[in-house]
């Protein structure tokens, strides 16, 4: 292509992707910013005529909108759910965070194993660890409720994570052992010939070699454990433990919801992992480029 | 003395080779117990529930139906049109799926003008949960307060605003559209990381050699994504079968059944009419129908190496 066709074509697919992923999220966000009642007017208000913050005060702080004072509204009902959001926010991040440090830990362990050593029973473990993710979730859901209740971990922390973290292990194993794999074991070997013990190596040699795939695991554990949906609905059931995905969907499936304050909880509930994907963007192409390329 | 140090040395390396496989046995146990713990008791503990009378709220009355859990299942109304539903919806998806990624891939490999922007906004979607991605569209779709009626109002097109959700195939469409939404960059990202391994001279080889791109794209880029292309299908198909968490926030399973696919019957089966033995079924039919899928793309994309 010529310069200037180039130059159009680029920059026309371009816009047409932005606004493809953008549009919706745009307008959640012009939706949070608007009364409930200048939300429902017909035609929506492209750019809100009376933007305000009282749905996020409403959310953060209890400050009940003045709008909602006002007698004969449209809707005036107030979705008091929503003042769980804040609490539920902290509950997904330290859920996933945790998920995030224990698939780093035991994934890396385990895939340098598998990546460098052999001893029997390797690629039977390898290949279970990998077929498990088949199982569709709704298939075990019940019999791991059952598991959780029986470890006395219903409604904690740890139910969810460690019930995350054995979904998401088999994909980062997967991933960090191609990642291992790829990297050159002549430092590896020099440093167990000077004495140095598997582990030190593991930990002093090949982690920092490993880290941008490192980087790239972690954020999709993060992300799985962030979205994660149908255990976080049976294994939580107060708001003490309640991951955002659940509270946002219950919210949004009661008729009676304000959509004003629903979109705020959408916001809110985007930024952690919109956030934590565009810091570690880099290493999200650039490891998978390294795993994947095992193939030549 | 000579004697001595050979013995000695013998039985390091005997010790080295024994630690080796106990430092392997060690690291790998972990993540074992993990996910055996969530996935041995659960698989047996569905397979013994299938095949009994597993209703709570009839907890004394457990016995063994063999089969017939499966039979009453496969009788059923539901189970077809679900099954029906979920083929659609799953094979609309995927290759929907595929062209939008490859697409997009293919663009910010091109290094045309403008991808920088799009590589960094194209990970939004995916980074969304799938349920709030759901209640998003859900609200663009909204009868009566909705961004599309609004825009198709706003332009004169609809006099009136429509219940997209309440008709039941603007119902299916729209919840094929926020599955394509969330699901694509990672698509696009998996094919983008497969695009960046394949050399460059290959390409610029054919080039000179006089082959048009649409064919240089079949006979190189295809071929050189056999691997990915089967990773990024066999994981679509499970997503697209296993829809649950979509319909939850989007339909419900509605209008009437128009959306309720097999992950949705086996749902409302267990956790609706609590019953345990009808929703292992389903469970087990929606794992069997997965494998089935598995195996066929084995057999369609063959590949020499696998990871």
């Amino acid at each position: 292509m010529k310069g200037r066709t180039r130059y159009i074509v680029g920059y026309a697919l371009a816009f047409i992707f932005t606004i493809c992923v953008l549009a919706p999220i745009l307008w959640m966000v012009l939706s949070s910013i608007q009364t409930e009642r200048d939300l429902l007017t017909i035609p929506p208000q492209w750019i809100p005529s009376r933007p305000t913050l009282d749905n996020y005060n409403y959310v953060f702080r209890g400050i009940i909108p003045s709008s909602y004072e006002e007698r004969g509204a449209v809707r005036s009902l107030v979705s008091q759910e929503v003042k769980q959001i804040p609490p539920c926010l902290k509950n997904s991040t330290i859920v996933a965070l945790s998920v995030l440090v224990l698939n780093l830990i035991l994934g890396s362990l385990a895939a340098y194993s598998f990546s460098r050593l052999r001893f029997r029973g390797r690629q039977a473990s390898y290949y279970f660890i990998l077929g498990s993710r088949l199982l569709p979730p709704v298939a075990i859901a019940i019999p791991i409720y059952i598991v959780v209740q029986k470890m006395e971990l219903l409604n904690k922390y740890p139910s969810l994570i460690l019930v995350h973290t054995a979904f998401t292990l088999p994909f980062t194993i997967w991933f960090l052992s191609l990642y291992m794999r790829n990297i050159p074991s002549q430092l590896e070997e020099a440093a167990l010939v000077a004495g140095c013990s598997r582990l030190q190596a593991l930990i002093y040699i090949t982690v920092p070699l490993a880290a941008p795939g490192l980087a790239a695991a972690a954020t999709f554990a993060f992300m799985f454990s962030y979205n994660e949906f149908l255990f976080a609905l049976l294994l939580t059931q107060t708001i003490a433990v309640r991951t955002m995905p659940v509270v946002v969907a219950l919210i949004s499936v009661n008729p009676d919801v304000a959509y004003s304050l629903l979109s705020v909880g959408v916001v809110v509930s985007i930024l952690p992992p919109v956030i934590l994907a565009l810091i570690f963007r880099r290493y999200i192409t650039s490891g998978l480029v390294s795993s994947l390329s095992v193939t030549k | 003395m000579v004697n001595r140090s050979r013995r000695e040395r013998g039985v390091s390396l005997f010790r080295r080779r024994s630690s080796t496989s106990i430092y392997g046995y060690g690291t790998i146990a972990p993540a074992v117990i993990v996910i055996a713990l969530f996935t041995i008791y659960p698989f047996f503990y569905a397979i013994s529930a299938s095949m009994r009378h597993l209703v709570l709220t009839m907890p004394y009355d457990q016995r063994f139906v063999g089969l017939g859990n499966f039979i009453e299942v496969v009788k059923s109304y539901y189970f077809f049109t679900s099954l029906k539903n979920t083929l659609v919806y799953m094979l609309s998806t995927l290759i929907l799926v595929v062209i939008c990624g490859m697409t997009i891939a293919l663009y910010l490999n091109s290094g045309l003008p403008g991808f920088n922007l799009v590589m960094i906004i194209i990970l939004i979607p995916w980074a969304i949960p799938t349920v709030v991605a759901g209640i998003t569209w859900k609200l663009i779709f909204h009868g009566s307060y909705g961004a599309l009626n609004g825009a198709l109002y706003s332009l004169g097109i609809i006099e009136e605003y429509i219940a997209w959700l309440s008709n039941k195939y603007l119902a299916k469409a729209a919840v094929i559209i926020a599955h394509v939404w969330k699901e694509t960059p990672l698509v696009a990202i998996l094919f983008l990381a497969g695009l960046k391994t394949i050399p460059g001279e290959l390409h610029e080889a054919a080039m000179i050699d006089g082959s048009s791109a649409f064919k240089s794209f079949f006979r190189i880029t295809v071929p050189f994504l056999k691997p990915i292309i089967l990773i990024v299908i066999v994981y679509e198909s499970m997503v697209g079968l296993a829809t649950f968490d979509l319909l939850y926030v989007m339909t419900g399973g509605g209008p009437g059944d128009a959306t309720s696919l097999i992950g949705w019957f086996a749902y409302t089966e267990t956790f609706s009419f609590l019953n345990i033995g009808h929703g292992a079924a389903v469970s087990l039919i929606l794992a069997l129908i997965l494998l089935a899928f598995i195996m066929l793309y084995l057999r369609l994309i063959r590949i020499e190496e696998m990871y």
